[in-house]
């Protein structure tokens, strides 16, 4: 009876104070909501999305004369609307559609943010961006990459990140350098696993590939597998030139492991960023990956550079290294705050046509993009990758290709332990 | 007023103030997040009553009931990106494969004995989960979409929330009714004593296995319902969202919390867990600690550990004690001027 | 027929000990007091992270992992018991999931809290290295855990029909009235035999670690496989398991192998259901 009454009044109390509603914004601030995943499996992620926004937000707010082009660095606050500072509102999209809606929802109309940001898993992202596409609410992918997202003839999505198709070229040309080098590259195995970023991607490398005369191996697996035996034996049998690991961390620590087990070394082993950027990959086996390429829009530079500054900021706040994935979050961020800044508003008919007028030269930006303009269906044309490898220490990656923005030259063959 | 109105009058009372207060919330609980808070709340006790019809009366405790959610869910999608239609079309085909893939997977499974019954009923979920996500058709991996503007009406693509609770609250009153018709029927009969004891219903002629079939299959039928009225609502259906293990969990632990094979138990145990889960998120989610679980667990622990029979069944003997300390008093008023005119 | 079938099975084998290992403490528990433990797979995630922190702070491999992460979930498993698993034990089946459930939230979500969300790992070749034999190619720290399996299963086995102790929780879980009539004590056995069950799943956890990545959901993945392991195998019987997590391990990684990954699991499920069909009570169970 007495646990009755507690739970009672403590449910009554906790419904009451939360429905309360929060307060409402003040003019000086400008207030973003950005979902991520902050638990469940892709928590690594949004945690690190979380950082990097963080990052973001200090060189926003704060005065960093030494970051000089990068735009909204140079004053205290966004100077298009008087000195206004910038908030985020993180929120959880605990890797479901309807959570991440329902946030969504609770962001655009209780928390009246002016803007939306997220929200990795592309099913949410989805989600998500359909209901700030209802309310009008601008609503800014960095890192989502299915393609059906900017196919829904939306007005309010924007995505800076380069998709699949865009990395079926970098991919190719990547390896007919490598071809010109003297390795060989005919038959190309896609290891992915059976999510929508596994199978999308894969499926649109395969179509790519095939097309330009690659002998294709498709090796899918079941994600968060137990064990992946299986399948380095069948690399190892069928000898592929190349292996192409499109995977999430969980995954991508399992085939390090396992590939060195079974003494696997393919001639060449390129992955497409996910798990084999992550830190958690490169402090568990990045000594097992030697010579791993990598695509990436993230190097740093010489010291002094913006980003390498920027890399220590975030390293001193998150206590890893900047990834590829977490730079398109802060990048993406910062575009979104950009457009905003020169809208001079927090109207979003404003400052989606600040977005569509977003014309970014490489200068401008944290990552290695070619620049950031979006086309009609909301896409950022310029988005690109350079290659990058792992070096002999496991931990650190180096831009390898293009030549132009290459620091070292690439390393042949797969060095692996 | 005579003492039989009174009576009538008191029993009323807590059916009529329910009613009130689930008809008036998304008037006075008025923002956006707030009515869609509600909406949920009302699509899983509808999930979760459809539930409860199999594994609160019939004792089937069927861990795997997310597979005839998908079927509503996916049939609705199906519906809008293979034929473009308006996803409420393939409702109608959701209850049929749900109540069909119910028959077969029931006659078998149905003759296990309790845990292994639950066991069979994971990997059938499971394996079909597995299946849909290998078939390019129901969308694999990536999912199906529904309208992303909504044609008609009947699109049923609302921006606000309202539309869908007053929606939701048909549709849970119907399954409610159906659920009551159906335990004051022959069949709620059979259920209960194989319930007690199924080898002594047997013995004593009743036909339970093709009771507890028919329970399967109405059950599954409804919960189809759900799960395309989920889909119409969020304009997406993936293998997880629409198949995932944890929506078969979320139902279940709804109808046990508030009280499994009692009418309104669903509806309460939705009314607790899901605000809580929405409000803990919107509270601590961002923080990116994973409190939000915590709490959460925690909470539900509690509940378990100290009421495992349900909130409902708390209220209820509350309620019953009340009746009887009442009813102490009734033989002193019957004796005195009760029934003068 | 080419050599690489039998490196294929062999691994089948060593995965299918593994999975034996970490279910034997979940039929332990399933099949002496009939409970559902929704948490089951968050057990064996709490002994990788006592491994992983033994690790760090003493830089002992499983020599100290193993007793550390046994003895802390055997406690763990106690203080569970009296505070949560007695009480729920009397109330349905449905009680019994709906507190597991939130027990394996609160158990994630804790180590989360306090871990972050990060991916750790032990160091690599912490255990040995890989055998090289015969052709064949054995991880040793799956070689370690695969025969710590087989003494596992053992030991449970004898403990429960050799000594006294495991008839007195025989006795227990066949008629806890009638035992109390003969002068056990139902409460400290079934206690027992929980903190031995979550001992055991410590034990597994702590051995995994040396091969396998840690992170607070991987109770998800590893708890289902821990329910079809212990429902194919019977509830409640440890060997059964032990044959169970082989037969599953080898057909998940031929069928991994033959047919593709992507429907090794549709397989193992498809074949799980077909064999229900003909003996309702696994394969080792009893005859209810």
């Amino acid at each position: 009876m007495k646990f009755g009454h507690l739970l009672r009044l403590a449910c009554a109390a906790t419904v009451a104070a939360a429905l309360a509603g929060t307060a409402q914004a003040d003019d000086k601030v400008v207030k973003i909501g950005a979902i991520f995943p902050m638990t469940g499996n892709a928590a690594s992620a949004g945690i690190h999305a979380k950082y990097a926004i963080e990052v973001a937000l200090d060189i926003i707010n704060n005065a960093h004369p030494e970051l000089a082009d990068l735009p909204l660095a140079k004053n205290a606050g966004l100077a298009g609307l008087g000195g206004a500072k910038v908030e985020v509102v993180f929120a959880d999209n605990q890797g479901s559609p309807a959570t991440g809606q329902n946030q969504a929802l609770r962001l655009i109309t209780e928390e009246k943010v002016v803007a939306l940001v997220g929200a990795y898993q592309s099913g949410i992202t989805l989600t998500a961006s359909a209901i700030a596409e209802k309310y009008g609410i601008p609503f800014l992918t960095p890192e989502s990459v299915a393609a059906n997202l900017t196919e829904r003839g939306f007005k309010w999505f924007f995505r800076t990140t380069p998709i699949a198709t865009d990395f079926v070229g970098v991919y190719y040309d990547f390896l007919m350098g490598m071809k010109a080098q003297g390795a060989k590259v005919d038959t190309v195995a896609l290891v992915h696993d059976n999510t929508e970023y596994g199978t999308s991607v894969a499926g649109t490398l395969a179509a790519g590939f095939k097309e330009k005369g690659l002998t294709i191996l498709d090796i899918g697996y079941v994600s968060n597998a137990t064990d992946v035996q299986s399948q380095v034996l069948q690399l190892k049998e069928k000898k592929p030139d190349v292996v192409l690991m499109i995977s999430y961390t969980s995954d991508a620590i399992l085939f390090a492991k396992t590939m060195q087990a079974q003494d696997y070394k393919p001639p060449l082993l390129l992955a497409d960023d996910a798990g084999y950027s992550d830190p958690s990959f490169l402090k568990a086996v990045g000594k097992l990956s030697q010579g791993a390429f990598n695509r990436s829009a993230w190097s740093v530079g010489p010291p002094g550079s913006p980003s390498a500054i920027i890399a220590d900021m975030y390293k001193k706040k998150s206590g890893d290294e900047m990834d590829d994935t977490a730079g398109r979050d802060m990048q993406g961020f910062f575009v979104l705050v950009d457009a905003i800044d020169r809208a001079g508003s927090t109207e979003p008919a404003k400052i989606q046509a600040a977005l569509k007028a977003t014309d970014l030269k490489p200068s401008q930006l944290m990552m290695g993009y070619k620049g950031v303009k979006f086309d009609e269906k909301g896409q950022n044309i310029l988005a690109s990758a350079v290659i990058i490898q792992l070096q002999d220490d496991g931990a650190t990656y180096l831009t390898v290709w293009p030549k132009t923005n290459a620091v070292k030259p690439p390393a042949l063959p797969y060095k692996g332990w | 007023m005579s003492m039989s109105g009174k009576l009538m009058m008191r029993r009323l009372i807590w059916p009529a103030t329910l009613l009130a207060i689930v008809l008036a919330y998304p008037l006075v609980f008025a923002t956006p997040f707030q009515q869609r808070l509600g909406a949920l709340v009302l699509l899983y006790a509808i999930a979760a009553s459809s539930w409860n019809i199999v594994g609160g009366y019939a004792g089937q405790v069927s861990v795997g009931h997310v597979v005839y959610f998908g079927c509503g869910a996916y049939a609705a999608m199906g519906a809008y990106a293979h034929f473009g239609a308006s996803p409420l079309l393939g409702l109608p085909a959701g209850i049929v494969l749900a109540v069909g893939i119910a028959a077969i997977v029931g006659v078998p499974t149905l003759r296990l004995s309790g845990h292994y019954f639950s066991m069979a009923t994971i990997a059938v979920a499971e394996l079909i989960r597995l299946v849909v996500t290998n078939t390019d058709y129901l969308g694999a991996a990536v999912g199906l979409s529904g309208p992303t503007v909504p044609r008609t009406i009947f699109d049923l693509s609302f921006i606000s929330a309202l539309p869908y609770y007053y929606l939701f609250l048909i549709v849970l009153a119907i399954t409610l009714l159906i659920t009551w018709w159906m335990t004051n029927s022959r069949m709620g009969y059979y259920l209960r004593a194989i319930k007690d004891s199924e080898r002594a219903a047997r013995s004593l002629g009743a036909p339970a296995s093709r009771v507890k079939l028919y329970a399967f299959m109405l059950s599954a039928g409804l919960t189809s319902v759900a799960g395309a009225l989920y889909a119409m609502m969020f304009g997406f259906v993936d293998p997880d969202s629409g198949l995932g293990l944890l929506i078969s969990v979320k139902i279940l632990i709804m109808a046990a919390l508030g009280g499994a094979g009692l009418l309104f138990g669903p509806l309460v145990g939705a009314a607790i867990l899901v605000p809580l889960e929405e409000i803990s998120n919107s509270l601590l989610g961002g923080k990116g600690a994973g409190l939000t679980f915590v709490v959460y667990g925690a909470i539900i622990v509690l509940i378990a550990r100290f009421q495992p029979g349900g909130i409902l069944t708390l209220i209820k003997r509350q309620a019953e004690r009340r009746a009887r300390s009442s009813a102490k008093e009734r033989p002193a008023l019957a004796t005195g001027a009760g029934h003068a005119p | 027929m080419s050599f690489v079938i039998v490196q294929v099975i062999v691994g089948g084998l060593l995965l299918g000990a593994v999975y034996a290992l970490f279910s034997s403490g979940l039929t332990l528990v399933w099949g002496m007091m009939n409970i559902v433990n929704f948490a089951h797979g968050d057990f064996v995630m709490l002994g990788m992270y006592a491994a992983f922190v033994v690790f760090t702070l003493f830089g002992v491999g499983p020599l100290g992992g193993v007793p550390f992460a046994t003895l802390l979930l055997a406690a763990i498993g106690v203080v569970v018991y009296f505070a949560l698993i007695r009480d729920i034990m009397k109330g349905p089946m449905l009680a019994q999931i709906l507190g597991t459930f939130g027990l394996a939230l609160l158990l994630r979500y804790s180590v989360f809290w306090w871990f972050g969300a990060d991916f750790l790992s032990l160091p690599q070749n912490i255990v040995g290295g890989t055998l090289a034999f015969w052709g064949l190619r054995i991880e040793a720290a799956r070689l370690l855990a695969g025969i710590v399996a087989l003494l596992v299963t053992l030991g449970l086995h004898l403990l429960l029909t050799r000594t006294a102790l495991g008839s007195r929780m025989l006795a227990v879980a066949e008629d806890p009235t009638a035992a109390q009539l003969m002068g056990i004590r139902p409460d400290s056995m079934q206690a027992i035999a929980w903190a031995i069950a979550a001992g055991a799943t410590g034990l597994a956890g702590a051995l995994i670690a040396t091969f396998f990545y840690i992170v607070p959901t991987v109770g998800e993945t590893l708890g289902i496989v821990a329910f079809v392991t212990v429902s194919l195998g019977g509830f409640g019987s440890v060997p059964g398991a032990l044959v169970a997590g082989l037969l599953i391990g080898v057909i998940e990684q031929l069928s991994g192998y033959l047919i593709g990954a992507v429907y090794k699991d549709i397989v193992v499920y498809g074949l799980f259901l077909s064999f229900l069909w003909f003996r309702p009570q696994g394969l080792m169970g009893k005859n209810s």
